[in-house]
């Protein structure tokens, strides 16, 4: 999350790290198999073999699908409107003075208790999951986006616009890229919030996905199945933030650059 | 200057009246079942919340919510400034914290259910499940930040090293635990609400979804608005409080530069 995070990106690989991790697995499974912990706990093994089992047979990588289409929708849906509509109250005073409010009372609605409300207008399907991830994920691209546009300096604007950039012109060469770096840090953080409602919604209401998957394997008490499926989850959350860390990466590279030529 | 602002205000205020007239007038013209006009959502709000069921139902969310959050921010608070403070031991735990906290928290609760069952504890747990690892990764993040010469300047004092972490390292790591605690906040109401909608017979989460189950649409709609006005008073609360805990560092900050 904070400035550790860049550099522990960087690292080569980190051999203590990996090595307690083995270690602690080796201590699972040795305590599981001694029968020293609940019987809720089968001993990894089991569960890498279920999550392997399940990939193999479809049974776990036939939900990831479903999960990252819904999830992939949602969050590009969020990220064109929220992009839109921050521009735009950046730039425009009387627009955002006009939206401010309704946008500071709908932001602290957490985007969960609206799972009812979608299952009302959408049914159990895909479109009740993309309409809540999407409603979840669209705020922090808004606001950075809208604090992106805000914080550009103004002589790069009224520079453009004497070279007789038109306005369209402007948006595209110098709003936008000035503003990217802020939006890469909203999208990263729209990308978490995102993943959680994804799961969220298949747990809760869904007919697919990872999250159906889990909470299936709980009710039939096919345990190895569901830890695999949680381990499984863990690892798209791990993978998605590997990549979205990289493109942020990218976009405040380019942001840091240019700040350092302007100055 | 002054004027303008409320001008400014003024126009938000309006947006938003106009808004909800339209929709009022949209929703007694289309008689739809899906969307009530919204004085029947305020007066059905009205009704549920300023009775025994704010007890039954938003008392429970709430403690539920604060026993978890408060566990989980002072464990994840202490073991992450321990943490950061030893570089061997936060390589050492880096991965494997980094692993468990990008499991989506949701994705927990049904082993919550299986282990605890649909009790209290149940989703105390899933809360504090929700709320640690950030709370924990920022503050680590925090605590290595702090500059050398800072630490070398409170070990030349004669600070011991526990001493040295409480009084330099912990208010230095002050802005990122804050950052931590307003993520983790954010966590502890989806948690709280996503548990009772999962495994539970009261709170607010049950509430919503046994609504919209049995098509009681107002009381559907009133339950999000309640839900909505706590999220946006625990957040300014929040707000509030950081405000106050680090304009100390932030003056300090300010001197220093």
């Amino acid at each position: 999350m904070g400035k550790g995070s860049q550099s522990r990106v960087l690292q080569a690989i980190n051999v203590k790290g990996w090595a307690f991790v083995l270690l602690v697995t080796a201590l699972l499974e040795a305590v599981t198999r001694a029968g020293l912990i609940s019987e809720y706990f089968p001993p990894p093994t089991e569960i890498f073999g279920a999550l392997f089992g399940g990939i193999v047979s479809g049974e776990i990588s036939g939900q990831v699908g479903a999960t990252l289409l819904a999830y992939a929708e949602g969050l590009a849906l969020a990220t064109v409107l929220a992009v839109f509509v921050g521009v735009l109250m950046g730039t425009f005073r009387t627009f955002d003075n006009a939206v401010k409010v309704v946008v500071e009372l709908l932001r602290p609605v957490p985007a969960v208790s609206l799972i009812p409300l979608a299952i009302l207008l959408f049914g159990l399907g895909y479109g009740m999951r993309v309409s809540v991830i999407a409603f979840a994920a669209f705020w922090p691209i808004l606001i950075n986006t809208y604090y992106g546009v805000r914080g550009i300096d103004p002589v790069a604007i009224d520079t453009a616009r004497n070279f007789g950039l038109s306005r369209a012109a402007i948006l595209w060469r110098v709003t936008l890229p000035s503003a990217l770096p802020s939006i890469a840090t909203g999208f990263r953080t729209s990308a978490a919030i995102a993943l959680v409602l994804t799961i969220t919604a298949e747990l809760i209401a869904g007919n697919s996905g990872i999250g159906y998957y889990v909470a299936q394997t709980e009710q039939a008490a096919q345990l190895p199945e569901m830890y695999a499926g949680i381990l499984f989850a863990g690892i798209l959350g791990y993978a998605l933030n590997v990549l979205f860390r990289k493109i942020e990466g990218k976009a405040l590279f380019w942001g840091a650059g240019y700040r350092n030529r302007a100055t | 200057m002054k004027l303008t602002k409320v001008k400014d205000n003024a126009i938000g205020f309006l947006t938003l009246a106009l808004v909800l007239i339209i929709w009022e007038l949209f929703a007694r013209q289309a008689q739809s079942f899906y969307f009530p006009p919204f004085s029947t959502i305020l007066a059905t709000f009205y009704q549920d919340w300023f009775s025994p069921l704010f007890a039954e139902h938003a008392v429970p969310s709430l403690v539920r919510m604060f026993i978890g959050y408060l566990i989980a921010s002072v464990l994840g608070v202490v073991i992450g400034v321990l943490i950061g403070s030893y570089r061997g031991l936060f390589e050492t735990l880096d991965p494997f914290f980094e692993f468990l906290r990008a499991i989506p928290p949701p994705i927990i609760i049904p082993v919550g259910l299986l282990l605890l069952g649909i009790g209290d504890t149940m989703k105390i747990t899933v809360i504090v499940f929700g709320v640690f690892w950030p709370v924990l990764l920022n503050s680590a993040d925090g605590a290595r930040s702090i500059s050398q010469e800072r630490l070398d300047t409170a070990r030349n004092f004669g600070l011991g090293r526990l001493e040295a972490i409480r009084r330099v390292v912990f208010p230095s790591a002050l802005p990122m635990i804050f950052t931590g605690l307003r993520v983790g906040l954010a966590l502890a109401l989806i948690m709280v609400v996503i548990s009772e909608m999962i495994g539970s017979t009261n709170g607010l989460g049950y509430y919503i979804l046994d609504a919209q189950r049995t098509f009681a649409v107002p009381q559907m709609f009133g339950g999000i608005l309640l839900l909505g006005i706590l999220g946006y008073g625990l957040n300014n609360l929040f707000l509030l409080l950081e405000a106050r805990v680090l304009s100390w560092h932030h003056g300090q900050a300010g001197q220093q530069s």
